[in-house]
């Protein structure tokens, strides 16, 4: 009977920790290198929420486009995922560009590239947050 | 707070900018120990400018 009583703690255990891992990856994508600061991983979260910050700013002072959710084609729709990859920081671009992007020069062009780099590398960030809580890896 | 026109950089610049912040990120991310950090941010630079220089010389002929 001992062990009838036991069996079902591991499946719990591990839906614990899957919602656990869950929160966690939604809270790095939120706020990049959060994820990894609430499992104690400093160094990786310096890093993400520096070089996905360090992109943003630049991008937006670039005037790269931040894309919207009324985009006109498959290319803008794809380029607004990628900037919601920023997660907060993609509030934080739209206010630092006030004026709008400006395409028309080389650097507004490779400031779009640098906010969609920032979308997509905090999304990697906050999916290996998400693995490492769930014990995959680290 | 606008920055709009406050960055106005080179090609060069803007891609060792760019090739800096992801490698530092991915050797934060794929490795642990500092001393292998250091070793794939310097391989992953060195990679990512020689790729590029590369590539843009490959384009060269046809540019005009």
């Amino acid at each position: 009977m001992a062990g009838e009583t036991s069996a079902p703690a591991v499946p719990q255990q591990d839906s614990r920790r899957d919602r656990i891992a869950f929160a966690i990856g939604v809270a790095g994508w939120l706020v990049p290198g959060l994820g990894h600061a609430l499992m104690k991983m400093w160094g990786r979260a310096v890093a993400c929420f520096l070089t996905v910050g360090v992109l943003v700013i630049l991008g937006a002072g670039m005037r790269g486009n931040v894309f919207n959710s009324s985009g006109n084609d498959a290319f803008d729709s794809l380029g607004y995922l990628a900037d919601l990859g920023t997660g907060t920081f993609y509030v934080l671009a739209r206010a630092l560009e006030r004026d709008g992007s400006d395409v028309s020069r080389a650097e507004g062009d490779y400031g779009t590239r640098f906010l969609a780099t920032a979308g997509v590398l905090n999304l990697l960030a906050a999916l290996h947050a998400y693995e490492a809580a769930r014990g995959r890896k680290a | 707070m606008n920055v709009g026109p406050g960055f106005k950089l080179t090609h060069l610049q803007a891609m060792l900018l760019f090739a800096l912040a992801i490698s530092i990120a991915f050797g934060f991310l794929s490795r642990r120990k500092p001393i292998e950090r250091v070793k794939y941010i310097v391989w992953s630079l060195f990679l990512f400018l020689l790729i590029g220089v590369g590539i843009g010389w490959a384009m060269y002929p046809f540019s005009r």
